[in-house]
């Protein structure tokens, strides 16, 4: 189950901080980076709660994400209707799609829950390549952003755009932790810890798994939007199962099961795919042999290490601390 | 509140349940015995819904319930816990409770609020904790209990969805002399108007808790009575071969 540790709020601080320093102070460049992190953060929180507190290890979250560009950019452009509102659908959609995925898939286990949500992902991509509506190889444009002049927000500014995904990014995954803390969280993380167990208890286990695996989609939906509105352009490469298996390195590489680790994969694997692809093309060679480390390492993730290594130590320094200031204070009193 | 009705099992050629017609009063404590291989665990599986019987059915407070799935016959009041722990392993004592009380009280699936910290969630904790002797452990970790707590645990998790038919699998199974004579007073002490179905194979437990006790020899039923019949039938005595005067 989901808890908060001090290096968990600590971590999070670190990354807000560094967030909100890249926004106010970068240039165009680091800001489109730093939005392409906030994005991906997004995406890789979405497939952290199935796959991390669930075991549903998806490789069509890539797909669920198009899903969300896709129908933002129709409803926004052809359909004529308001961006906000076109948000709205898409995540809708992007949900109600996932909760069926979830449903179907729900039985399976292992590797063929990877390879069902495998097939759902390909027949999404091969749809939107081939249906004439949604413009095939050459995708989609003329997408526009949302309108917040109402409120003096002007999103065609790569800055404010930086704010506003990040603050998106807050509240998602505000959501991701009420999400595992609510009841149907737990049961989520119940069924991932025995799933017969919780079935004998009278827990309608298909359907918790599939709400979850909605609610997760919705999420991937959202940066789906986000994304379309980022490069103002979509095609079909952003549903192909390698967007999908991006996404699970990321979470691995940051730490599974524990939603601030992917936030830390995230960046650390959009800052080294344009670190080291300014050095040599084959950046995907290093960050191969990262992950390769990382797994050898049998520690959970980069994040996981760092809880390992300093985790336990901080907290028992945090208690030591607390216990000796009390004990100062009852003396005082004396 | 329990009835099953010549249920039947095969497993390719070997019959595991023959004619199994078992009838449990409210309150009613019954205990099976049987050696290694007689069906009992089958039995079990059959009553929950994990498997499905051949032929038969069964029935749960005047319901036929053979067609339902393990889940809706959990929420109608058909509990278990296994003979193996099949905990949480990961989570606390509390936390275990909580899981099962949660989906009793409907909380198991909202998306507002946390399930654990409903009063009406921790009040079944609570009590559950208390009936099965499990308060000095409720914030441990269950990697952090020992294995005869976590004996009790695994029968806690099955209390706390408040059923009408507890079915215990070997609740004793594997824990020492000590732990068990605690386990014949936990049981002792569950409150009279639940019905329970129980595996064992310690003796002193069986004549100690049972109002009933029947036996299963190939799958079928051999014998059905008080346990002081229990006690003079030859018939046990050849399946058990002499262990009856030890018990």
């Amino acid at each position: 189950m989901f808890r908060h540790t001090t290096l968990r709020y600590a971590t999070l601080a670190l990354l807000l901080a560094g967030a909100l320093f890249q926004a106010l102070t970068a240039g165009y460049f680091g800001l489109e980076i730093l939005t392409e992190i906030l994005i991906l953060a997004m995406l890789v929180l979405a497939l952290d709660i199935v796959a991390g507190f669930g075991g549903m290890v998806s490789l069509c979250h890539g797909a669920l994400m198009g899903v969300g560009a896709y129908a933002f950019t129709i409803l926004s452009t052809s359909a004529g209707i308001a961006p906000p509102i076109a948000m709205g659908g898409a995540v809708a959609l992007s949900g109600a799609i996932a909760w069926i995925i979830g449903a179907i898939c729900s039985r399976s286990h292992g590797i063929y829950f990877i390879m069902a949500t495998l097939a759902f992902g390909q027949m999404a991509y091969s749809y939107v390549f081939e249906a004439p509506i949604f413009g095939g190889d050459d995708g989609l444009s003329g997408i526009r952003r949302l309108d917040l002049s109402l409120i003096g927000l002007n999103l065609n500014d790569s800055r404010t755009f930086a704010l506003f995904c990040l603050v998106l990014l807050g509240a998602v995954y505000g959501a991701a932790v009420l999400i595992l803390r609510s009841g149907l969280g737990r049961s989520f993380s119940g069924v991932m810890h025995n799933e017969q167990r919780m079935r004998a208890l009278g827990l309608t286990v298909w359907r918790v798994k599939a709400d979850v695996f909605g609610l997760s989609g919705m999420i991937a939906g959202l940066a789906g939007t986000l994304a379309a509105q980022h490069i103002m352009y979509i095609s079909p490469g952003l549903l192909t199962w390698t967007v999908s298996g991006e996404a699970l390195v990321v979470v691995i590489l940051g730490g599974l099961g524990t939603l601030v680790g992917p936030l830390v994969g995230a960046a650390a694997f959009v800052v080294l795919k344009h670190e080291i692809s300014g050095i040599t093309p084959y950046w995907h060679l290093a960050v191969g042999l990262i992950l390769i480390g990382v797994v050898m390492s049998r520690s959970n993730g980069i994040f996981g290490w760092i809880e390992k290594r300093w985790g336990a130590r901080l907290d028992r320094r945090l208690a030591d601390a607390t216990r000796s200031q009390d004990q100062k204070e009852v003396t005082t009193d004396a | 509140m329990l009835k099953t009705r010549e249920l039947d099992k095969k497993f390719g050629a070997v019959h595991v349940t023959r004619q199994v017609s078992l009838k449990l009063e409210r309150g009613e404590r019954r205990v099976i015995l049987g050696p290694n291989g007689a069906g009992k665990t089958t039995l079990f599986n059959q009553l929950v819904g994990e498997l499905t019987p051949d032929s038969g059915s069964v029935h749960l407070a005047g319901e036929d319930v053979t067609s339902l799935t393990v889940a809706q016959r959990a929420r109608r009041g058909l509990s278990r816990s296994y003979q193996k722990n099949t905990l949480f392993d990961g989570l606390t004592v509390e936390e275990n409770l909580g899981l099962a009380a949660a989906v009793h009280t409907g909380h198991a699936t909202r998306l507002w609020g946390d399930s654990l910290a409903r009063p009406e969630v921790r009040e079944i904790v609570q009590e559950v904790a208390e009936q099965v002797n499990l308060m000095p452990f409720i914030h441990a970790k269950v990697s952090e209990i020992s294995y005869g707590v976590r004996r009790q645990l695994e029968v806690g998790v099955a209390l706390a969805t408040r059923p009408l038919v507890l079915l215990m699998d070997e609740p004793t199974s594997g824990v020492g002399p000590e732990m068990s004579k605690a386990f014949h007073d936990l049981l002792n002490n569950l409150p009279r108007d639940l019905t329970m179905l129980i595996i064992e194979h310690d003796m002193d437990l069986a004549f100690d808790v049972a109002d009933t006790i029947t036996v299963l020899n190939y799958g079928e039923v051999v014998f059905d009575g008080a346990p002081n019949e229990a006690r003079g039938s030859s018939l046990l005595r050849e399946i058990y071969l002499g262990s009856w005067e030890d018990a």
